[in-house]
Parts: structure tokens; C-alpha cells; sequence
């Protein structure tokens, strides 16, 4: 087994050519937001001659903030487009801690734009600061579309008051979903204050031609990605759940049927938001990963049952109906560079690893698998991948405690006794956030560099 | 899998942005009490000028012409007050002597009350289009735009009946909407007969300007050659030539009247 043809250097270059690493779009895209902010900065600075004091700097600040706050909120609904570049190139999860990080500051701006300008406007027209809840009264009253707008701020507090860490981690998470979906709503009602009110879109016809062309092409792809899309796959593929398999206590693979679930695209290592159309889950969408490479009549997920949605899955009943939506996830073959890679699975995080470990291009030898469980007779899935591993000639490890319950130690030294090279593997990783994050340092101090260690977080 | 690090991110966030916006403020030219002024310069430069001749006949309009001035009215923004020159009984300008200053109001002047001035000529009565961004102005400047012609209203319309059908005078008719915008039509009369006819308002913005300046001119020609509102539509102009005859009626009737 360890001498044969395997090393051949044909038999390299031939699975070195199945290797296309592409990189993230990730950098042009910041540069592009960053530069579209530049440009919002600079219609203020072109549509204002001078400033005459406090009053005209506090509505000067409260213009800036308002125009940055609806610049980004376009944005912030971008990123929640579902559009495949971002979800797929750049990865789902990065995506949405852009999306976290974004919305939260613009929030803030708003908050920030409301005060100033009000406190502004109470300035002028020769009020304290103190009137200014006053002064906001009126200005909601008096000026157009204000009224929605003042609706719209309301919105987004409670939006963003909800998703607050606290708040959020008490909420279940269907009612936090659904009161997320209010942000359209806000976003729409906010919108036509800033084109009847805001003075640069009065003076600058391009400004307004920009502002409308930035939110209609954003409701475009909200429409196209996350209704059209979703329609036509769930159409044209049909999906039902064929049968629920018990993997190992607590674990759980759905087996999905359904027509040419092949042609969907969707990769090793991918996930898909699923809805099972079943009494109390029709509501809610989970985000699963495929657990092996997708075949031409099925698709297989494989779950831990934690929370409430997942428990339920083992009472599927087949034939039920799957509304799926993706396949979304970077985590996929194209992130790797062309050197031998180790897989290390956390737990039910052996999902997407397992389907990586049958697809991954590479000869034999190049693949490792590291997983990780509590015991041995948590190793979800353990049968498949010894099978996998004598097929491809790859390597397999497990890491369980010990039965004394001691953790397994995973540090940079034991790594680099196991695996001599393994600073020059590329590293895909799939765990609990705890898990991924000392594993990350053991192989940062092992000698992996940073750019080669992948790995999924939805940890906002 | 960096370290994430929640308050440095937040304090960096609130720091680069206020300091940017602090940046972006401080390096706007700062315009000092004079700098300010620079907006509403023109009409306040013009009414200085006028200030002697005009004298302390601030409320007694004189009969015919000379020059009124209408009450301050405060809005949000800060006072305006509105003066008209006028003559022959009719206003030949109009000028904002005071208008809201400072920070925003210097644009949402500098935009609207040059646009208002044309407005209460054209119309010669308080009945003006409110400039769309400049709302609280437009309504301050209608208000003593009026109380304007409250004041000129006893000798003007005396002076406007005197004029004698021999003398040129000149009539503007009601403003007749349009679905894209509304026309007004002004007509010069001497001798029972229409001299010269314009539009004071007419269709404006996108292919509006167009069709208007096509338009406007042959309804012009039209109306002072037949002398009634019985003239030709222009063709590809359908709305704006019907706007105009209702019109250029009303501008009759009142002329014959």
C-alpha cells in the first residue's frame, strides 16, 4: 500500500491539474464599498460651499452620517442577497459577520443622523437642545415622507435591539428571524425621506439617478436570489425526504431524493437552508451541510439534534416535501493550493469533512482526516470513512477522550509528530467554535500560515 | 479564526468615523457672518440701494408704483420677508430681504427664493408653487408675499381700472394645469388688442422642455395673431397647447372685463 504507483509523478500532475484554486473576491469587493463611500462623501462635499457655524457643523455631521447610513443600508441588505458571489466566493459565514458588523454600525449612523439633524433644526429655529424631541415632532409632521421614515428608525432599532448579543441568544430563533425580516420594510419606508428631504438629491439630479439605481439594483437581486432562484431550483428538482438514518445516539442523516439533484451545482463541503414542509417546521430554514457529494437521485445531510428544529428531523416522515435554497458555502475544493490538505472535523463538523474526503482531488497520501468526538461511538459515520480512506489511499485519525474523560491533546507538537509536513498542508476545518478555535492556534504554531487554514464559523 | 476583538473594533469604528466627519467639517471653508450672507447677498445688496428713494414709506404703498414691503414671517429656519417693487400697478420685482441663513437654509435658499421671486412676478399674486426642499421657506415667503399685496391692493386697484383700455397693460391668467405641469399664459394689451402673448409658466423638465420650447412660441405667434383663444394645438404638444388656451381665456376674460 505504501509503495506503488501512488507516487508516480504522472499520476501528481494528474491530480495536480484537477486542483483550481481560485481566490476570494473578497479584497476588490471592500474596495469597491470602500470607494462607492468615498463617492457619497464627496456629493456632500461638492453640494456644500461652506459652513457657517455650530449649527451648520451639526447638520453638516448629521448630512455625512445620514448619507453614509443610506449608502450602507443598501448594503447591509446586499449582503443578505443571497447572490452567489458573495455566498459561495466569498463564503456564507464571512458574509454574514459583514453583514453583523455593518448593520450594526449603521445603525449607529442612523441614530446618529436622526440627533444631529434634529438638534440642527431646533438650532435654527431658535430652540435648546432640550426641545429637541419637540423639534423631532415636527419635523416628522411638517416635512415630507417623515412620517415613514420615523416608522422606519423605530424598525430598525427594535431590528437591532433584538439581534443585540443578550437578546438575542434568548430569543428562539424563528421570532428573531422574522422580526429580521422587518428590515425591508424599514428600508423602504426610510427610503423616500432621503429623496424628497435630502438636500444633495435635490440639488444633484446624478445623486438621485445613483441613490435610485443603488436601491433598485439591490431590490433586483433580493428579488432574483431570494425568491426567483429558490423557486425555480425547488421546481425543477422536487425534493422529499426519502429516509431518516440514526448515524450514532444524537445523530441523525436525512437522505433527500428528488430529480436530477446532480445538476444543482452543488459542491462537497456546501450547504443548503432547509425547510421540511412538516407540521411545526414549515416555518423555519436550517442551514445543513451536505454530508456526502451529491448523486443524481439523492442528497444526503447529516445533523446533530441539539436544538429544537434538529431533534425533530428523526421524527421525519418520508415523502415528506424539502423546500431547499443554495447550495451556499466557500468551503469548498477551489479554496485549497496545491499541496497535500488535512481535514479536521469537530464532532457532527465531520459533515462537510466527509464529503470533502471522498471529493478532494489528491493522490494517495495527500489527504489526512483528524476527527474529533467524545468517544468512540460518537464517531458519526466512522464505517464510510475507513471505507473512503482504503479506497483513496488516505489517512484517517480519530481523537476521543480518554476513558478517564480526558481531552485528547491536540497541540502544535502532537500535530507535527502525527503529521511531519504539516506545514505544508492546506487546512480545512469544521467544529465548535471552541474546538476550531484552539486547533486553529495549534496548526498557526505548527507552522501553517493563515491563509491556508479554511474554515466555516457562523459565530457572528 | 483571528481573535475577534469586539470593543477594539468598536472603538476603532467610532473613532475613524467621528474623526472623519470632524476632518470632512473642519475643512469646509468656514464663511463668516459676511461669507453667509453671500447667499441672500443679492437681493439684501439690491434693497440697500433702494432703501433711500423708498424712504420710510414702508406700509403706505404709493398709488401705482414704488416699492412694499410685506411682513417678516418666522418660519423654523428664521425669518422671511418679501419686497416688491411695483409699477403700474403691477409687480415688476419681487426680493426676499430676509431669508433663512446658516448651514442647510443657505442652499435651500440660495435654490428656492430666486425661483419664488420669478414666481410672484409671474403670478403677481400670493398663489406661488412652493419650491419642492424649500417648504417651510416657500410658505414663510408666501405669507409676506401677501401681506405685500394687502398693502398695495387699495391704490393698485384703483390704478389698475385707470390704466384706460389705450394704455398698454398687461394681464396673466390663471395657471391652467397640465399632467405635466401647470401654463400660464401672459398677455400685453393696448388698444383692445393682444400685443404680445408668453408663458410664464410652462412644462418644464425632461422631454417637458422640449415639447415647451417647441410649443411655446407658436402658441405665442398664434394668440397674438388671432387675438382669442381660438388658436391651433400644436401638434406632439397636446397638453401644454390646451393648458395654454384655458389660459390665455382666462388672461382674456380678465383683460375684456
Amino acid at each position: 500500500m505504501t509503495t506503488t504507483l501512488a507516487g508516480g509523478r504522472a499520476a501528481r500532475r494528474q491530480t495536480m491539474r484537477r486542483i483550481r484554486p481560485r481566490r476570494s473576491p473578497a479584497v476588490p469587493l471592500l474596495l469597491a464599498v470602500w470607494a462607492g463611500a468615498a463617492a457619497v462623501l464627496w456629493l456632500w462635499w461638492h453640494d456644500t460651499p461652506s459652513i457657517a457655524d455650530d449649527t451648520g457643523r451639526i447638520l453638516g455631521a448629521g448630512r455625512i452620517t445620514g448619507l453614509l447610513a443610506g449608502y450602507l443600508m443598501a448594503l447591509v441588505v446586499l449582503q443578505m442577497a443571497r447572490v452567489p458571489a458573495l455566498e459561495r466566493r466569498v463564503g456564507s459565514d464571512r458574509v454574514a459577520r459583514w453583514h453583523a458588523m455593518s448593520g450594526r454600525y449603521t445603525l449607529c449612523l442612523v441614530v446618529a443622523h436622526v440627533f444631529l439633524v434634529m438638534w440642527g433644526y431646533a438650532r435654527q429655529a431658535g430652540r435648546s437642545l432640550g426641545d429637541i424631541v419637540q423639534q423631532t415632532a415636527d419635523s416628522v409632521d411638517q416635512l415630507p415622507d417623515m412620517g415613514k421614515a420615523a416608522v422606519g428608525t423605530g424598525l430598525f432599532v427594535v431590528i437591532g435591539l433584538t439581534s443585540a448579543g443578550p437578546v438575542r441568544r434568548r430569543l428562539p430563533y424563528d421570532t428573531w428571524y422574522h422580526v429580521h425580516l422587518l428590515t425591508y420594510a424599514a428600508v423602504f419606508l426610510t427610503f423616500w425621506h432621503q429623496i424628497t428631504t435630502g438636500n444633495d438629491f435635490a440639488v444633484e439630479p446624478a445623486a438621485k439617478t445613483f441613490w435610485y439605481g443603488l436601491y433598485g439594483a439591490v431590490t433586483a437581486l433580493v428579488l432574483w436570489y431570494r425568491i426567483l432562484t429558490p423557486v425555480r431550483l425547488n421546481l425543477r428538482h422536487r425534493m422529499y425526504v426519502e429516509a431518516v438514518i440514526e448515524e450514532t445516539p444524537g445523530i441523525v442523516s436525512v437522505l433527500i431524493g428528488g430529480r436530477k439533484l446532480h445538476r444543482m451545482g452543488a459542491e462537497a463541503g456546501q450547504f443548503f437552508r432547509w425547510r421540511f414542509l412538516a407540521p411545526g417546521m414549515r416555518f423555519s430554514s436550517h442551514p445543513y451541510s451536505l454530508s456526502a457529494a451529491p448523486r443524481p437521485g439523492m442528497l444526503r445531510i447529516t445533523v446533530k439534534a441539539i436544538g429544537d428544529h434538529s431533534a425533530r428531523l428523526r421524527e421525519l416522515a418520508p415523502g415528506t416535501k424539502v423546500w431547499a435554497e443554495g447550495p451556499y458555502g466557500a468551503l469548498t475544493a477551489q479554496r485549497r493550493s496545491r499541496g497535500k490538505v488535512l481535514l479536521v472535523a469537530g464532532g457532527v463538523g465531520i459533515t462537510p469533512m466527509r464529503a470533502l474526503f471522498e471529493t478532494l482531488p489528491g493522490a494517495a497520501g495527500d489527504i489526512t482526516l483528524l476527527y474529533r468526538a467524545n468517544t468512540t461511538q460518537d464517531l458519526a459515520l466512522w464505517d464510510e470513512l475507513a471505507a473512503i480512506a482504503e479506497e483513496r489511499g488516505a489517512r484517517l485519525m480519530y481523537a476521543v477522550n480518554s476513558p478517564e474523560g480526558e481531552r485528547p491533546d491536540i497541540s502544535a507538537e502532537n500535530l507535527r509528530r502525527k503529521i511531519p509536513d504539516v506545514d505544508r498542508h492546506d487546512v480545512f476545518m469544521c467544529g465548535p467554535p471552541g474546538f476550531a478555535q484552539s486547533v486553529y492556534e495549534a496548526l498557526r504554531e505548527a507552522g501553517v500560515p493563515a491563509r491556508r487554514i479554511h474554515h466555516e464559523s457562523f459565530e457572528m | 479564526m483571528r481573535k475577534s476583538h469586539p470593543v477594539r473594533r468598536v472603538v476603532l469604528a467610532t473613532a475613524a468615523t467621528v474623526s472623519g466627519v470632524v476632518l470632512l467639517l473642519a475643512l469646509k471653508p468656514a464663511s463668516g457672518p459676511a461669507g453667509a450672507s453671500a447667499a441672500g447677498a443679492a437681493p439684501q445688496a439690491t434693497a440697500a440701494g433702494q432703501e433711500s428713494p423708498q424712504g420710510g414709506a414702508q406700509g403706505a404703498a404709493p398709488a401705482g408704483s414704488g416699492t412694499v414691503t410685506g411682513d417678516a414671517v418666522r418660519t423654523q429656519y428664521g425669518a422671511v420677508q418679501v419686497r416688491l417693487t411695483v409699477s403700474g400697478g403691477k409687480i415688476t420685482k419681487a426680493e426676499a430681504v430676509q431669508a433663512p441663513k446658516g448651514g442647510l437654509s443657505d442652499q435651500k435658499t440660495q435654490l428656492a427664493v430666486p425661483r419664488l421671486n420669478q414666481e410672484a412676478v409671474a403670478a403677481g399674486t400670493a398663489d406661488i408653487d412652493a419650491v419642492s426642499g424649500a417648504t417651510y421657506t416657500s410658505e414663510g415667503y408666501r405669507k409676506s408675499l401677501q401681506s405685500a399685496l394687502d398693502k398695495i391692493k387699495p391704490a393698485s386697484s384703483g390704478t389698475s381700472g385707470a390704466a384706460g383700455s389705450a394704455q398698454a397693460r398687461t394681464v396673466t391668467g390663471k395657471a391652467a394645469q397640465t399632467p405635466y405641469g401647470p401654463v400660464r399664459v401672459r398677455i400685453t394689451v393696448a388698444g383692445g388688442r393682444i400685443t404680445k402673448a408668453e408663458a410664464v409658466q410652462a412644462p418644464k423638465g425632461g422631454l417637458s422642455d422640449q415639447k415647451t420650447q417647441l410649443a411655446v412660441p407658436r402658441l405665442n405667434q398664434e394668440a397674438v395673431a388671432a387675438g382669442t383663444a381660438d388658436i391651433d394645438a400644436v401638434s406632439g404638444a397636446t397638453y401644454t397647447s390646451e393648458g395654454y388656451r384655458k389660459s390665455l381665456q382666462s388672461a382674456l376674460d380678465q383683460a375684456g372685463g
